[in-house]
C-alpha cells in the first residue's frame, strides 16, 4: 500500500500534492489510499498523470532486471516434445494412459481413453550445463548455459483464453490488468519518446483473450500496452493526415499549444494534455526509428533471420531488442500457431511443430545472444512459454490418425528465462515418469509472476492497487504466492 | 466471572446485533466524550489492520473480525478476541498493546497507533456496538441543514452543499456564464456540442426560466436516450460478439434500442430494472418485455473447442450476480465466490443463495446463443435479440454452494434468498428474477436508490458522491447530501429525468469550473464539488463532438451496427474469418454508440480513449491523458473529415475573409467568442497553411481527399487551410473537455 501511495504521489501533478498536505489527511490508510488508488477518475480534476518520462520508480528492493522481454508461444508448445523428454513414453508409446492418472481428469478434445505419446523428435544435451533440449531446438540449445529452464510449470485453466488471461492478468476472468500495466505503474518509463509496455504480435493472430492480455483492467487506461507493428502503421494513428508534413504539423502543435494557454479554462490538466500531444509528436519520429530494423547491420539480421519489411516473429525479436535498448520497459511478443492439435498438417506435431521451431528457435536465441553482446543481457529479463501445457496423451481429431496431436494440459509445462538476474544453466522443477504431473520445483503461473516482479524489484504484495474496495495486486488478493529464490542468480 | 461478563456480553451483543440505527441508546462515552462509532472509526482500523488475516477469507487462528457474534466468541487458542463491555479481558486490547513483544497484533512493524489502541479499548469497554456499515442502513431522511448563505441555492439539495462548504469554510464558484453552460448541459444531458443556433438562442431568451426551458428542450431531445444508455451499455458489457477466442457476431442491438427508448421514455428506475432482469416473468410479457432481459444475455459465450458448456455456462451466471450487484448495489459481491467477502458482511453460502435467483435460465453457453426471439422490427425487417426464459419447473437446476467457486466442487445444496444484512425478502414476493427486481425496490432497501443517485451524479458532476462508484463501503464526503438525493430519487417515483432536471437546476451544477479564491486553496481537489468538475469527454463524445461541429453527423437512431473506418490489419481474431466492412456514406458518421463493438478488438479509438472492452460491467471509466489519446484524436482520418466539414460550414457563409470564418469555426466548436489575440494566433497558422498549399498542390488535393469535391464555392487553398485550422481547433483542450 505504501508503495501505491508513494507512486501515486509522485505521479501526480502539485495541485494534487498540495492536496493531501492541505486536507491534513489524517485518515487511515485504508481511506487514503483509496482517495488516491481507487480514485483515479478524480485525476479528471486537473490533472492527467503524466504516464512517462522522468519518474523513478519506487523499488520495495534492489532491482535485478531493469526491462522485461516476454515471448508468449499462444496455443501452448508441447513440453515432451521440446523440453521435457520422457523416454517412459518411448516404452508405454501406443499403450493407454494408466487410470490413476485419469481420475477426475478432463480434457479439452481427447475423447474416450486416451493413448501415450513417444515423441517423435530427438533430444540431445546442450553446452557445459549439459541441458537436454528437443534437436528441433538447435539455437536454444546454443544458448542453454545462459537459460533458467523451468520444467515444473503449471497452471489452473486449460482453455485458451482464460489460460492466457490468467498468465498475463494473474485472474482467469477479464478485467484485469496485465503484467505490463502493472509494471508500467510500477516502474514509470525511462523514455520519454516512446511508451513503457509495447506489444509485437507475430502469426497472423492475436491472442485468443484479445487485447485484455495487454490492457490496463481497472488500471488507468494509460497503462494499457501499445502494439507496435512491423508492417503498415507501426503505431495506430502514428501517420500524419495525408497533406500535411512534419513542419505544418510542428506548427498546428505549436499554435495549439499557445491556443491552449490563453483559454480562460486552462488549468493542470491542460498543460498535462500539451504533454501528452508532444509526446505524440515525439513518439512520430522515435517510433519509425525504432522499428527501422534495416538499420541493422547484415550480421545482425543474420542472427535473428530478419527480414526487415516484413511481419514475422524474427523481425519482432530485434525489435524487441530495439525497443528495450531505448527504455522500454516492457515488451510483450505474442505468436500464434503452437496449438499442435493434430487435426491437420496446419496444427500438428509432425508438420506445424517443426515449422514454428524453425521460426522461432533462431530469433529467440538470437535475441538472448545479441543482448548479452551488447551487455544487456544481465538488466533484461527474458522469458519463454505458453499458457499452459500439452499431454503425455496423442490426440487424434475424430478418429483420425493421419496426423498426431497433443491436448491442453495444466498440470505442467516448461518455460524458460535468461538474463535479468537469473541463473545460467540450470534446469529447475521435474515432472513424474510420464511429465503428467510436475513433483519437483513446481512453479505456478502466479509464483512465476511474484517471481518475475521480484526480480523487477516489487514484492508481489505490496505493489497494489485500490480498487473495488481492495488492494489489488497482479497474483491476486487471495492466494498466496511463492517467489521462487531458487532461480535467482 | 470473566466469562459471565463475557455471556452477558454475548447476550447484549446480540440484542445490538439487530439494531440499525445508530442514533439510537448508547452507553455513553467512558470519558463523557462522545461514544465511538463503529462504521466511521472503528471498522476503518479493522479493515485496514485486521481482515487482512481476520477477516471473510482467512481466518487465522479461527477468528474473523468480520461478524460481532464471531469475534465475541473463543477464537481457536480458548479465549475471545472481544469482550462487550471489558477491554481488560478481551484479547484483542492485549495484543494490539503488547507492542514489541511476539504477541503484538498486527505483528511486526504494523502496530497500531496509541490513538488507535486506546480507541479500540474505548469501544469494547462501551460495549463493542457493531453496526452496520453506513451503507447498508436504511436512507434516513434528511432534515435541511441550516446555512447562512441561503440565497445561492436554487434546489434543496444545495443547502446540503453549502453547509459543507460554510463549514469548510468555502466561497462557492461563480455562475458560469450562459454560453458555457449551454455547451454543458447539451454535453452532459445528450452527449453532443450544441449547435450554434441553439447557444444564440439560449442567449437571446431573457425569461426567468431560460435556464430550465434549455434544460426541458434538452431532456426531451431523443439524443438524451442515446447518451445516457451509453452508462448502461458499460454496465451491461454490451458488445456485437460473443467473447473469448473466436469472439463470433452476435445480434442483440434490439436490447440496446430498448435501452434507448426506454431511457428517452422516461421509464422509471423500478420499471425499468424489473425490465432488465425479469421481463420475461411479467405478466403477459410483450416482446419488448422479453426483448429488455437481453441485458443479462449480454455475458460472454465461449465458443472456444474443448470448453465444457457447463464451467461457462456458469461463469456467465456469476457474471449474472456480479454485475447485479455491481449495477444495483455498489457492492463487489463477487469475492464470496470462492469465500466469504474480505471485508463486507456477505458469506460464501449467501453467494451461491443469491445466485439462485439467476441459476434457473434456460441459456447454457450454446454456439448459437439459444434462447433467442425472433422479432419483426418496423424499420429493420426481421430480426433477432437474445432474452432470458426459464427452464420448465421439471428441469429445475438445483443450485449448490461452489467450494472454491468451482463448478465441479459442489458443496451444500441452496436455494433462492437475499443475504441477511439485507432487508428480508417479502413473502409475498415469488423466488425468482421478477421477485429479486421487486426486492430490490423494497422502501427499506438500503442500496438501490443511493446507488442509483450516485451515479446519475457522478454522470452529471464528472464524480460520484461516493467517488468509488463500485464500491460503498467509504463513508461519503458531504454528510446528509446522499440521503436527501435517495429520499429524492424515491419522492419523484424513479422518475430519472425528473431527477436529472433537480441535479442540473441546482446551483451546485450551475458553478463555473474557475474556482473562488477559497475553493481553489481549501478544496483544491474539488471533494466538496465547490466548482465545476473540468472533465475529458467520454470516447464516445469525442467523436460524436467533432462530426457534429464538423456538421457530418448522421443523427438516425437504432438499428444494426456500423463499421466506421479503423486502420486496417486492427481485427484478426483467432479462428473467426470476420472483416471489418468499413460503412459507407452516411453509416459512416453515425453516434458512436451504434458502432459495431467486437470485444476482443473494440474499435481502436474507443480504446485509446479509455473506453472499456465490455467484457465485464464497468461502474466507472477512468480518464486519463495519454500520447495513444492524441494520436487517435489529432491524426484519425475521419477526424479530418470532420474538420473539412467545419470548414465548409462556414464556407458557405460567402464572405472571402478568413478571420471571420475562422472566429465562426472556433465559435461552432467552443460555443464562446475567441478572443482577438486567440483569433490573431488561429489565423498566423491558418495563412501559413494557406500559402502551404497554394504553392503544393498535391498536398493540397492530398489533404482533402475525397471532399475535394465537395468544396463550397472558395478558394481551395482557403478551403484546405481553414480545414487544417478546423482539425487543430477540434483537438483543443477546450473541445475535448467539458468547462
Amino acid at each position: 500500500m505504501l508503495s501505491n501511495d508513494a507512486k501515486i504521489l509522485q505521479l501526480e501533478a502539485a495541485t494534487r500534492r498540495r492536496f493531501l498536505c492541505d486536507a491534513g489527511l489524517s485518515l487511515g490508510g485504508v481511506a487514503l489510499a483509496s482517495l488516491l488508488g481507487g480514485a483515479s477518475s478524480s485525476l479528471a480534476d486537473g490533472d492527467g498523470v503524466p504516464s512517462t518520462g522522468g519518474f523513478k520508480p519506487q523499488h520495495h528492493f534492489a532491482p535485478r532486471a531493469k526491462s522485461v522481454i516476454f515471448i508468449h508461444c499462444a496455443g501452448a508448445p508441447p513440453q515432451h516434445d521440446l523440453f521435457d523428454l520422457k523416454p517412459a513414453l518411448d516404452r508405454y508409446n501406443g499403450q493407454p494412459c494408466p487410470d490413476e492418472y485419469l481420475k477426475g481428469e478432463k480434457f479439452a478434445f481427447i475423447k474416450g481413453h486416451p493413448t501415450l505419446l513417444a515423441s517423435p523428435f530427438k533430444f540431445a544435451h546442450f553446452g557445459r550445463s549439459g541441458m537436454e533440449l528437443s534437436t528441433l531446438l538447435p539455437g536454444m540449445g546454443s544458448i542453454a548455459d545462459e537459460l533458467t529452464l523451468l520444467r515444473g510449470m503449471k497452471t489452473d485453466q486449460f482453455n485458451h483464453a482464460p489460460a492466457q488471461l490468467l498468465m498475463h492478468t494473474g485472474e482467469a476472468r477479464f478485467g484485469h490488468p496485465s503484467m505490463g500495466a502493472w509494471l508500467s505503474y510500477g516502474l514509470g518509463s525511462a523514455t520519454a519518446q516512446l511508451p513503457s509496455f509495447v506489444v509485437l504480435v507475430s502469426g497472423d493472430k492475436t491472442p485468443d483473450a484479445g487485447k485484455s492480455v495487454w490492457g490496463s483492467g481497472f488500471l488507468p487506461g494509460q497503462f494499457q500496452g501499445v502494439q507496435c507493428r512491423t508492417v503498415g502503421e507501426s503505431v495506430l494513428y502514428l501517420d500524419d493526415p495525408r497533406g500535411t508534413t512534419r513542419a505544418s504539423r510542428r506548427a498546428a502543435l505549436d499554435a495549439m499549444r499557445d491556443l491552449n494557454a490563453m483559454s480562460p479554462f486552462a488549468d493542470a490538466s491542460t498543460r498535462a494534455r500539451v504533454e501528452q500531444f508532444e509526446m505524440a509528436y515525439r513518439m512520430q519520429m522515435s517510433v519509425p526509428e525504432a522499428t527501422a530494423l534495416s538499420s541493422e547491420s547484415a550480421e545482425t539480421l543474420a542472427l535473428y533471420g530478419a527480414t526487415p519489411g516484413a511481419a514475422s516473429f524474427a523481425n519482432n525479436c530485434l525489435l524487441a531488442r530495439r525497443l528495450v535498448e531505448r527504455g522500454v520497459r516492457f515488451v510483450q511478443l505474442f505468436d500464434w500457431g503452437w496449438d499442435a492439435h493434430g487435426t491437420g498438417p496446419n496444427d500438428d506435431l509432425l508438420h506445424q511443430l517443426p515449422k514454428k521451431c524453425l521460426e522461432t528457435d533462431r530469433p529467440s536465441a538470437g535475441l538472448v545472444l545479441d543482448l548479452k553482446r551488447r551487455g544487456l543481457l544481465d538488466e533484461t529479463l527474458v522469458i519463454w512459454g505458453g499458457e499452459f501445457g500439452r499431454t503425455p496423451m496423442v490426440e487424434y481429431r475424430n478418429g483420425v490418425k493421419t496426423f498426431i496431436g497433443r491436448d491442453h494440459h495444466p498440470h505442467c509445462f516448461s518455460m524458460w528465462m535468461a538474463g535479468g538476474g537469473v541463473k545460467k544453466g540450470l534446469v529447475y522443477g521435474a515432472t513424474d515418469e510420464l511429465g503428467y504431473f510436475a513433483t519437483e520445483g513446481i512453479v505456478h503461473v502466479q509464483d512465476l509472476q511474484a517471481t518475475i516482479l521480484a526480480l523487477l524489484g516489487f514484492d508481489h504484495e505490496r505493489l497494489t492497487y485500490r480498487h473495488a474496495g481492495l488492494d489489488q495486486r497482479l497474483t491476486g488478493v487471495t492466494k498466496p504466492s511463492r517467489v521462487v529464490h531458487e532461480i535467482m542468480a | 466471572m470473566r466469562y459471565g461478563a463475557a455471556l452477558l456480553g454475548l447476550l447484549l451483543a446480540m440484542a445490538m446485533l439487530i439494531r440499525d440505527d445508530v442514533s439510537g441508546a448508547r452507553a455513553p462515552g467512558a470519558q463523557g466524550t462522545h461514544a465511538v462509532d463503529f462504521d466511521a472509526e472503528v471498522l476503518p482500523i479493522l479493515a485496514e489492520n485486521c481482515f487482512r488475516c481476520h477477516g471473510g477469507v482467512r481466518e487465522l487462528s479461527g477468528l474473523s473480525l468480520i461478524y460481532r457474534d464471531r469475534a465475541v466468541q473463543p477464537a481457536k487458542s480458548g479465549v475471545a478476541a472481544v469482550v462487550p463491555f471489558d477491554a481488560h479481558a478481551s484479547e484483542m486490547v492485549r495484543r494490539i498493546n503488547a507492542v514489541g513483544g511476539p504477541k503484538q497484533m498486527p505483528p511486526a512493524t504494523n502496530a497500531l497507533s496509541s490513538h488507535d489502541r486506546a480507541l479500540l479499548a474505548r469501544w469494547i469497554d462501551e460495549g463493542a456496538v457493531w453496526e452496520k456499515p453506513w451503507a447498508l442502513q436504511e436512507v434516513r431522511p434528511q432534515e435541511q441543514p441550516r446555512v447562512r448563505g441561503a440565497s445561492w441555492m436554487r434546489v434543496e439539495l444545495d443547502a446540503f452543499v453549502l453547509a459543507e462548504f460554510e463549514k469548510q469554510g468555502i466561497e462557492p464558484a461563480q455562475e458560469a456564464d450562459r454560453a458555457t453552460l449551454a455547451r454543458r448541459l447539451s454535453l452532459d444531458l445528450t452527449g453532443l456540442p450544441p449547435e450554434p443556433l441553439e447557444v444564440a438562442s439560449f442567449l437571446a431568451d431573457t425569461r426567468a426560466d431560460a435556464y430550465e426551458r434549455e434544460v426541458d428542450r434538452l431532456l426531451a431531445s431523443p439524443h438524451y436516450g442515446e447518451r445516457f444508455a451509453r452508462v448502461w451499455l458499460d454496465l451491461a458489457r454490451y458488445a456485437d460478439t460473443q467473447g473469448y477466442e473466436k469472439d463470433l457476431p452476435r445480434t442483440n442491438w434490439l436490447w440496446r434500442d430498448w435501452v434507448i427508448d426506454a431511457i428517452n421514455a422516461d421509464m422509471p428506475y423500478d420499471a425499468f430494472t424489473t425490465r432488465l432482469l425479469a421481463g420475461d416473468l411479467l405478466e403477459n410479457a410483450a416482446d419488448m418485455d422479453r426483448v429488455a432481459t437481453g441485458f443479462h444475455r449480454n455475458t460472454l459465450t465461449n465458443t472456444e473447442g474443448g470448453t465444457d458448456n457447463e464451467e461457462f455456462r456458469m461463469a456467465a451466471v456469476m457474471d449474472r450476480v456480479s454485475t447485479t450487484w455491481q449495477a444495483w448495489m455498489g457492492t463487489t459481491f463477487q469475492c464470496a465466490q470462492c469465500h466469504g467477502h474480505p471485508y463486507e458482511p456477505y458469506s460464501h453460502r449467501e453467494y451461491y443463495e443469491f445466485l439462485a435467483f439467476f441459476n434457473q435460465s434456460a441459456d447454457a453457453d450454446a454456439d448459437d446463443d439459444a434462447p433467442i426471439l425472433k422479432v419483426e422490427s418496423p424499420a429493420h425487417g426481421a430480426t433477432s435479440a437474445l432474452v432470458m426464459a426459464e427452464l420448465p419447473a421439471a428441469q429445475a437446476r438445483t443450485t449448490s454452494v461452489l467450494l472454491r467457486g468451482s463448478f465441479l466442487a459442489p458443496g451444500d445444496t441452496v436455494t433462492a434468498s437475499t443475504p441477511s444484512m439485507l432487508p428480508t425478502m417479502d413473502a409475498s414476493l415469488p423466488r425468482n428474477r421478477l421477485g429479486l427486481a421487486r426486492w430490490l425496490f423494497d422502501p427499506r432497501h438500503p442500496l438501490t436508490a443511493r446507488v442509483a443517485a450516485n451515479r446519475q451524479w457522478e454522470t452529471l458532476f464528472g464524480r460520484g458522491i461516493i467517488e468509488t462508484s463500485e464500491d460503498f463501503s467509504l463513508h461519503p464526503q458531504i454528510p446528509g447530501l446522499l440521503d436527501h438525493l435517495a429520499s429524492r430519487l424515491r419522492a419523484l417515483q424513479f422518475s430519472m429525468k425528473a431527477f436529472t432536471r433537480e441535479l442540473v437546476l441546482s446551483a451546485t451544477y450551475r458553478q463555473s469550473s474557475i474556482g473562488s479564491e477559497t475553493s481553489l486553496a481549501r478544496d483544491p481537489a474539488n471533494r466538496f464539488f465547490s466548482r465545476a468538475i473540468k472533465r475529458r469527454l467520454e470516447a464516445e463524445t469525442v467523436r460524436d463532438a467533432a462530426l457534429a461541429v464538423g456538421g457530418i453527423l448522421t443523427r438516425t437512431m437504432h438499428g444494426p451496427p456500423v463499421m466506421p473506418a479503423q486502420p486496417a490489419g486492427v481485427w484478426a481474431t483467432v479462428y473467426n474469418g470476420e472483416d471489418w466492412k468499413t460503412s459507407e456514406g452516411a453509416a459512416a458518421t453515425r453516434r458512436s454508440i451504434y458502432t459495431y463493438w467486437k470485444r476482443t478488438s473494440p474499435h481502436p479509438q474507443m480504446l485509446a480513449l479509455d473506453a472499456p472492452s465490455r467484457e465485464t460491467c464497468v461502474v466507472r471509466r477512468t480518464q486519463t491523458s495519454t500520447p495513444s489519446a492524441a494520436l487517435a484524436t489529432f491524426n484519425d482520418p475521419a477526424l479530418v473529415g470532420a474538420a473539412r466539414g467545419l470548414a465548409r460550414r462556414v464556407l458557405v457563409h460567402g464572405a472571402r475573409d478568413l478571420r471571420a470564418h475562422a472566429a465562426r469555426m472556433f465559435h461552432a466548436a467552443l460555443a464562446r467568442e475567441a478572443s482577438p489575440r486567440e483569433l490573431d494566433r488561429i489565423i498566423a497558422f491558418i495563412e501559413a497553411e494557406r500559402l502551404r498549399f497554394a504553392s503544393d498542390t498535391v498536398a493540397r488535393a492530398a489533404f482533402l481527399g475525397e471532399d475535394a469535391a465537395r468544396a463550397p464555392d472558395a478558394d481551395e487553398s482557403e478551403y484546405a487551410a481553414l480545414a487544417s485550422g478546423a482539425n487543430l481547433i477540434l483537438n483543443l483542450d477546450e473541445f475535448l473537455t467539458t468547462k
